[in-house]
């Protein structure tokens, strides 16, 4: 059984001269909740509208849990809230999600069950006689998400799934898919709110200009971190002996900018530079936060 | 199977935006209407020493092919109005995104949106023209005995339009592909006119490019058949016919060939339009 729940290999698209994907691959282990960022424009939504066989690849191959993204084994395993939370306004809440519940080929009694348990997780029970016309941006996207879980899918795609969201409606999402992954259920997550992404997910991958500019364990990438050092006579030489390249050149006053992989690596820095003679007035750790990262990151490829 | 959840999704729809409300109003003040205007209308033409019986049947079959002329129209419109945006309105809208990621082939969402639509069509037609045939026959007392023929006709180019226009819509904007179809549909109408005049003048060339424009959409062509049957009647019996409601020349077997393969061209037209559609 292939582990992945997404693998994409070397996918392209592009739409006229606007070439939106440029060979991304992609992993999505199984069981685990994974961040999709970048920033407008970068090609996060023309990849997920692949995985889901909305769009067509240019070129590449991707699977879902196994099966060829678009194919109708890959789409029966997938829940998704699309980014625009548009749904007919003319049905009644329950009327809906029973809708929906028939598309994805669930029974009746199957379904009667399920809609009424989707709608009490989403907090609109009371509202399930009422038609989506009368509902806000919020409810909305909490009928999305009670869509987009109705047929417990192992694999669930949710495109700014709180973006409408009031405070507490961002908590009861993150709650949710906490719940999810403890079921085992893959939450493919595409966001721009980086503190909620941080709070959540297991693995991200940034993209930018169509291309992955950064992706693994969040706690690893978040790991890397700038140390800012003041030293006293001979630190450059010292750190260029032991291959150290700072950030920034010599700042006024002996400073200088590192980066460092972790606490190990800084722990050896320090050791290096105490070894080698360098007097050591000051040491600064910045942690990196996912913004920091992203920022860094956008920056860097769009130079 | 998803073929029919999208059929039905597609006739409640049509049923709770009041679709079949504001038709069932329009249709049902314009048979009350008519009913009037056919009552005075027969008073004056049966208390006319002039005419003879069987003018009074031409009469007669003139008045129930140009209501049934005004029901064809109108259903016209409505298959157009149905269609219009049913694939790239939602695309738009945002709709389609759930639906179409759901486990349904494409080919399903067309055939069950063409479907749906037809069925609301079937009934609109069928209920209409039973009460304009019963209408005529009541107050009248005749009955063109092959009039039950005419909704089949109707229905037909309905589904031809119906088919037409959802194609469009996997291509088109919801504007643009409206006044594509409505401007096919227009030249259609007018061809069938052009077509009488070459027939009047006996001049193959206008009479050809009429015959051209029933290819290009053959609505009007199957009109001419529904209204042929209409006035079977006064045609045998008097050898008047023609006029804006019907043709002289009624259509070939053949017309109803290429209606049939045109409706399977163009269903299959939008299927593929569809699969290949980005959404």
């Amino acid at each position: 059984m292939d582990q992945a729940a997404i693998r994409a290999t070397g996918l392209r698209k592009s739409f006229g001269d606007t070439h939106a994907v440029r060979g991304i691959d992609l992993d999505v282990p199984r069981g685990e909740v994974f961040g999709f960022l970048g920033p407008n424009g970068a090609g996060k939504s023309t990849v997920v509208k692949i995985i889901l066989g909305l769009v067509q690849a240019g070129a590449g191959e991707v699977t879902v849990l196994g099966h060829p993204a678009g194919s109708l084994a890959a789409r029966r395993q997938i829940g998704f809230l699309p980014e625009t939370f548009r749904f007919h306004q003319w049905m009644h809440a329950s009327e809906f999600l029973d809708f929906h519940g028939r598309l994805a080929g669930l029974d009746r009694d199957t379904r009667g069950k399920r809609v009424i348990e989707m709608l009490e997780l989403v907090g609109l029970s009371h509202r399930r006689r009422d038609r989506l016309a009368t509902f806000s941006k919020g409810m909305h996207q909490r009928i999305g998400l009670a869509q987009a879980l109705l047929a417990e899918p192992p694999l669930v795609v949710l495109d700014e799934p709180t973006s409408a969201l009031d405070p507490i409606g961002r908590r009861d999402v993150r709650d949710i898919i906490r719940d999810l992954r403890a079921t085992g259920t893959t939450v493919f997550l595409n966001s721009h709110l980086l503190s909620e992404v941080e709070q959540v997910c297991d693995q991200v991958a940034i993209i930018n200009r169509g291309e992955i500019v950064a992706a693994g364990d969040l706690r690893e990438l978040l790991a890397a971190r700038e140390v800012e050092l003041r030293l006293g006579e001979g630190a450059e030489a010292a750190l260029r002996a032991a291959g150290l390249e700072p950030v920034s050149a010599q700042l006024a006053d002996g400073r200088y900018i590192l980066t460092a992989a972790g606490d190990e690596d800084i722990a050896r820095i320090t050791a290096h530079l105490a070894g080698a003679g360098v007097a050591i007035y000051e040491v600064q750790v910045r942690s990196n936060s996912l913004e920091d990262l992203f920022v860094d990151l956008a920056d860097a490829t769009d130079q | 199977m998803n073929l029919w959840v999208i059929a039905d999704h597609t006739l409640r729809e049509a049923v709770r935006r009041r679709v079949v409300l504001a038709a069932a109003v329009v249709i049902g003040g314009f048979l009350a209407l008519y009913a009037v205007g056919v009552w005075f209308g027969y008073r004056d033409i049966s208390t006319d020493p002039d005419l003879t019986m069987s003018m009074r049947r031409v009469i007669v079959g003139f008045m129930l092919q140009g209501g049934m002329w005004s029901l064809n129209f109108v259903a016209s419109l409505l298959a157009i109005f149905l269609a219009v945006g049913s694939i790239s309105g939602e695309i738009d809208q945002g709709t389609m995104h759930a639906v179409a990621a759901r486990p349904v082939r494409r080919a399903h969402i067309v055939l069950g949106k063409f479907l749906g639509n037809l069925m609301l069509l079937t009934v609109f037609i069928g209920v209409s023209t039973a009460i304009m045939i019963a209408v005529v026959s009541i107050i009248t007392g005749q009955y063109a005995e092959r009039a039950w023929t005419a909704p089949f006709a109707m229905l037909f180019a309905a589904a031809i339009l119906l088919a037409l226009t959802i194609a469009g819509s996997t291509r088109l904007g919801t504007l643009a592909n409206g006044v594509v179809v409505f401007t096919l549909y227009a030249v259609a109408l007018v061809g069938g006119v052009i077509e009488q005049i070459g027939s009047f003048l006996d001049n193959p060339v206008t009479f050809d490019i009429g015959i051209a424009t029933s290819v290009l959409l053959p609505t009007r062509a199957l009109w001419d058949l529904a209204g042929a049957q209409l006035a079977q009647q006064s045609a045998s019996t008097t050898g008047m016919t023609g006029g804006p409601f019907s043709s002289l020349n009624p259509p070939s077997g053949w017309m109803l060939l290429v209606a049939a393969v045109y409706l399977v061209l163009a269903l299959a037209y939008a299927i593929r339009g569809f699969q290949r559609r980005d959404i």
